[in-house]
C-alpha cells in the first residue's frame, strides 16, 4: 500500500515535468509564429476507403485494403505526402451498391474525408461515383470493371479506374483465342449481370472481328452465386464448342471447376478454354488444388512468380512481392493487394504533382499521370480516366511437391493497345 | 440422333443429382412440418453448418481421404443434430401452439444467428473440401461422362427415400410419428410422451440438412449465405409436393431437379422462370400440393 503511493507520486511528478515541457515547446513555437502550418501539417490526410469486408466477396476486399495498408505504411514512415501522414477510414459495403451510397455518403459529410479509393463490384462502383460527383470528391475506383463506370455520358472529373475493364479483358481473350486456329465453333459462360454481360459482349465483337470463321454455338448465362453449374455445362457440351470463354466469377470459379470437371468438360475442351474474371488468381489455384483444371488459361491482377522481361521490372516486382509477404505473412501473397497499392499509389502520385489535395488540383494532375509500378509503367488516360492497367494472364499447370498449380509462363498483357 | 441420346442423358444426370441433394433437405424440413406443424426456416442455416464442419472435420482428420470424408459427413450430421436438440429444448418448444408468426420470426432469428456464427468461427474466406479419392473419378460411356459423386449421391438419396418410407410404415417409432402428424392430442392422451418425439423428429431432420451440407461441400465452394439459394429451392419443392406428405417432397425434388436442367437446355435465360412457373401452375391446379392433403389442426 505504502510503496504504491510513492510510485503514483513519482509518476505524478513526470507528467508534470512532461506537460510542462510541452507547454514550453507550444510557447516557443507560438512565438515563432508559425502554429497554424504546424498544426495543419500534423493533420493526416483522410481516405474513406468503401470496400467489401463482409459476406462472400470479402476475401477479394480485404486483401485489397491490405495493399492500401502496405502503401500508407510505407509512406507514412517516410514522413507522408507533402508532410502529411495518411489515414484509411475503412467501411464495408457489404457488396451493396445501396449500403455502398450509404457508407461513401457518411465517409464525405461525416467524416470528412480528403479522397475515395475503393468498391469492388460493378454494382458499387458506379454508384458511389455519384456521391463523388455530387460531392466534388476525387473517387478512385479500385475493383468495379463495367465499362458503364467512365461511359462518355457517365464520366466526370472526378471518377478514376484503377481496376481493368471489360472491354480490354474480353479483348484480350480474344486475342488470345484468335491465335487456335483448329477452333471454328466458340461457346461462352458467363454469369447474368452486368460484369458477365459486358465483358462476355466485349469478347464475341473482338473475336469476330479477328476471326469472322469462328461461330459462337452457345452463350450460358447462370445467375451469380450459383450453386449447381452441371446442367449449364451439360447443355454447353450439348452444342461441341470447339474452346470457351469464361467469366466466372467473384469466388464462383471454384464450384464450376468441381461441377464440370468430373463431366469431362476440360477434358474434352483439351486446355481451349479462357477464364477471365481472376481464374488464374492464387485465390483460385490454391483453393481448388489438384482439382484445378489445369492447362486452361487463366488472368489474374498479379502473381507472384511472374517473370517480366524488362530487369528494372522484374526487381520493382520481386521486391513488391518480398514487401507484401512481409506486411501480411503469406507466402505466397494475394494477388489482390496490388489494387489498393495501386490505387494509393496512383493517388500519392498526382497530390504530388498538384502539390495540392484540393479536388480538383488532383483531379487536374490525375489526367495524364504517368507511374511507374510493380507492373511496369502506368498511364492514367486523360480521355476516359482510366488507367491502362493490363492484366497477367498464364496456364496453371502442376509442379511436383506443390499442393497447388501454379501460373507458368504468365505474361503481362498491356491494355493500351486494346483500349480503343 | 445420338447426340440427342448423350444431351437427354446429361441434363437427366445432372437433374436427379441436384434433386437427390434437395431431397435429403427437404424430407427433413417436410418431416418437421408433418409432425411439429413447424415451417423452420433454419432448415438451410443447418445445412450451411453441415458443410463448414465438413471442412473443419475433414481438416483435423487429416484431409482428403475416404475415411477423413465419412468421418466428417456422419460427424456433421450428428453435432448440427445435437445442436438442434439444444435449440428444441431450450427455445422452440416454448412456441409450440402460439401463433404461426412467433414460429416463423423464431427460425428467421436463428438464419441470422448461423450466418454470424459461422462468420465468427471460419471467417469469410471461401472454403473448400476434396471429393474422397475413391468417389472421385468418373465412368465414360462413349460421348457420355458419368461423374461417380453423382451416380453415388442419387443412389444414396433412392436409399434413404426407402429407408425413411420403410421406417414410417414398418416400425412402432414410425407408426408414432405418422399418429402425431395425424392427432398429436390424442397421441399425448394415449400415453405416448409426444415432447421427446418432437426432439427426436426434429433433430432427425436437422441430422438430415448437416448430412447433405456435408454431401454437398465437395462440389461447391463453402461460403457465408450460401444457405439462402437452398431455403428457396427447400420451400418450391415442398409447396409443389405438399407440405408433410413424404413421397410429394420426394416427387417434387425431382420435378424440380429436372424441370431445371431441362430449362436450362430449352431456354437458357428462363431456366429460372421454369421452376416459378412449375410451382405456379401445382398451386392454382392443386392449392395444397400434388400429395398434399387438407390439413386440420
Amino acid at each position: 500500500m505504502h510503496g504504491s503511493t510513492i510510485g503514483t507520486a513519482v509518476v505524478t511528478t513526470t507528467a508534470h515535468k512532461l506537460l510542462k515541457s510541452i507547454a514550453l515547446a507550444v510557447t516557443v513555437a507560438l512565438a515563432a509564429g508559425n502554429i497554424g502550418n504546424e498544426a495543419r501539417a500534423a493533420e493526416p490526410i483522410r481516405i474513406g476507403f468503401p470496400m467489401i469486408l463482409s459476406g462472400p466477396g470479402a476475401q477479394f476486399g480485404s486483401q485489397i485494403l491490405k495493399g492500401a495498408e502496405m502503401y500508407v505504411a510505407e509512406v507514412n514512415a517516410k514522413g507522408g505526402v507533402l508532410g502529411r501522414k495518411y489515414e484509411l477510414v475503412p467501411r464495408d459495403t457489404k457488396s451493396r451498391p445501396d449500403e455502398a451510397v450509404r457508407v461513401a455518403r457518411e465517409l464525405v459529410t461525416r467524416e470528412n474525408v480528403d479522397f475515395i479509393v475503393g468498391t469492388f463490384t460493378s454494382g458499387e462502383g458506379p454508384a458511389v461515383s455519384e456521391i463523388a460527383k455530387e460531392n466534388k470528391t476525387v473517387f478512385l475506383a479500385l475493383g468495379p470493371k463495367t465499362d458503364r463506370l467512365t461511359a462518355p455520358d457517365a464520366l466526370h472529373p472526378y471518377v478514376f479506374r484503377i481496376s481493368a475493364n471489360t472491354t480490354t479483358e474480353g479483348r484480350a481473350a480474344a486475342a488470345i483465342m484468335a491465335q487456335w486456329s483448329t477452333v471454328k465453333r466458340v461457346a461462352t459462360i458467363a454469369p447474368d449481370f452486368a460484369y458477365g454481360r459486358d465483358a462476355s459482349a466485349s469478347f464475341v465483337a473482338h473475336l469476330k472481328k479477328l476471326r469472322p470463321d469462328i461461330e459462337i454455338v452457345d452463350q450460358q448465362w447462370p445467375k451469380l452465386n450459383e450453386v449447381d453449374y452441371s446442367p449449364f455445362v451439360t447443355a454447353q457440351m450439348g452444342s461441341r464448342p470447339d474452346a470457351v470463354f469464361s467469366v466466372v466469377c467473384c469466388g464462383n470459379f471454384d464450384t464450376f471447376a468441381k461441377q464440370a470437371g468430373p463431366l469431362g468438360y476440360f477434358k474434352r475442351l483439351d486446355g481451349r478454354f479462357i477464364g477471365v474474371a481472376e481464374a488464374g488468381s492464387i485465390e483460385a489455384l490454391r483453393s481448388l488444388g489438384s482439382e484445378y483444371p489445369t492447362g486452361i488459361w487463366g488472368n489474374t491482377y498479379d502473381a507472384f512468380n511472374w517473370k517480366p522481361q524488362d530487369a528494372a521490372i522484374a526487381a520493382a516486382h520481386a521486391d513488391y512481392t518480398a514487401r507484401l509477404a512481409k506486411f501480411t505473412g503469406q507466402t505466397p501473397p494475394s494477388s489482390w493487394p496490388i489494387q489498393g497499392y495501386l490505387g494509393m499509389h496512383v493517388l500519392t502520385e498526382a497530390i504530388k504533382a498538384a502539390n495540392s489535395i484540393k479536388a480538383d488540383d488532383v483531379s487536374k494532375a490525375l489526367k495524364g499521370l504517368k507511374i511507374e509500378t510493380p507492373q511496369g509503367p502506368m498511364t492514367m488516360r486523360p480521355n476516359d480516366q482510366q488507367l491502362t492497367r493490363g492484366m497477367v494472364w498464364g496456364r496453371p499447370t502442376m509442379t511436383p511437391g506443390q499442393p497447388f498449380p501454379l501460373l507458368e509462363a504468365a505474361v503481362y498483357v498491356d491494355a493500351s493497345p486494346l483500349m480503343d | 440422333m445420338q447426340d440427342w441420346i448423350t444431351i437427354v442423358a446429361a441434363q437427366t444426370l445432372s437433374g436427379l443429382t441436384n434433386a437427390m441433394f434437395l431431397f435429403l433437405m427437404a424430407s427433413g424440413l417436410s418431416l418437421i412440418f408433418g409432425v411439429m406443424r413447424i415451417l423452420n426456416f433454419a432448415h438451410g442455416s443447418f445445412y450451411m453448418i453441415g458443410a463448414y464442419l465438413a471442412y473443419e472435420l475433414t481438416q483435423r482428420a487429416g484431409g482428403s481421404g475416404n475415411l477423413s470424408f465419412l468421418f466428417a459427413a456422419l460427424g456433421s450430421g450428428l453435432i448440427v443434430a445435437a445442436l438442434a436438440v439444444v435449440i428444441e429444448r431450450v427455445a422452440l418448444r416454448h412456441l409450440y401452439g402460439r401463433e404461426p408468426l412467433a414460429q416463423l420470426l423464431f427460425t428467421y432469428a436463428l438464419v441470422l444467428a448461423a450466418t454470424d456464427l459461422v462468420k465468427l468461427i471460419w471467417g469469410t474466406q471461401q472454403l473448400s473440401v476434396s471429393r474422397p479419392p475413391a468417389l472421385a473419378g468418373s465412368i465414360e460411356i462413349g460421348p457420355l461422362f458419368l461423374p461417380v459423386y453423382n451416380l453415388f449421391i442419387i443412389l444414396l438419396g433412392l436409399s434413404v427415400a426407402i429407408g425413411i418410407w420403410a421406417a414410417l410404415k414398418l416400425t412402432s417409432f414410425g407408426r408414432l410419428i405418422r399418429a402425431a402428424a395425424l392427432d398429436r392430442e390424442m397421441l399425448q392422451l394415449l400415453g405416448a410422451r409426444v415432447p421427446y418425439l418432437f426432439t427426436g423428429v426434429f433433430a432427425f431432420g436437422a441430422f438430415l440438412a448437416g448430412i447433405s451440407g456435408a454431401l454437398v461441400a465437395p462440389v461447391t465452394a463453402i461460403v457465408p449465405g450460401m444457405d439462402a439459394e437452398v431455403t428457396m429451392a427447400l420451400f418450391i419443392i415442398v409447396v409443389v409436393g405438399g407440405l408433410g406428405s413424404f413421397w410429394g417432397t420426394f416427387v417434387g425434388s425431382i420435378l424440380y431437379g429436372i424441370v431445371l436442367s431441362f430449362g436450362i437446355l430449352v431456354m437458357p435465360r428462363f431456366s429460372l422462370f421454369a421452376v416459378a412457373a412449375l410451382m405456379a401452375i401445382v398451386l392454382i391446379v392443386k392449392p395444397t400440393g400434388l400429395f398434399g392433403r387438407e390439413v386440420t389442426r
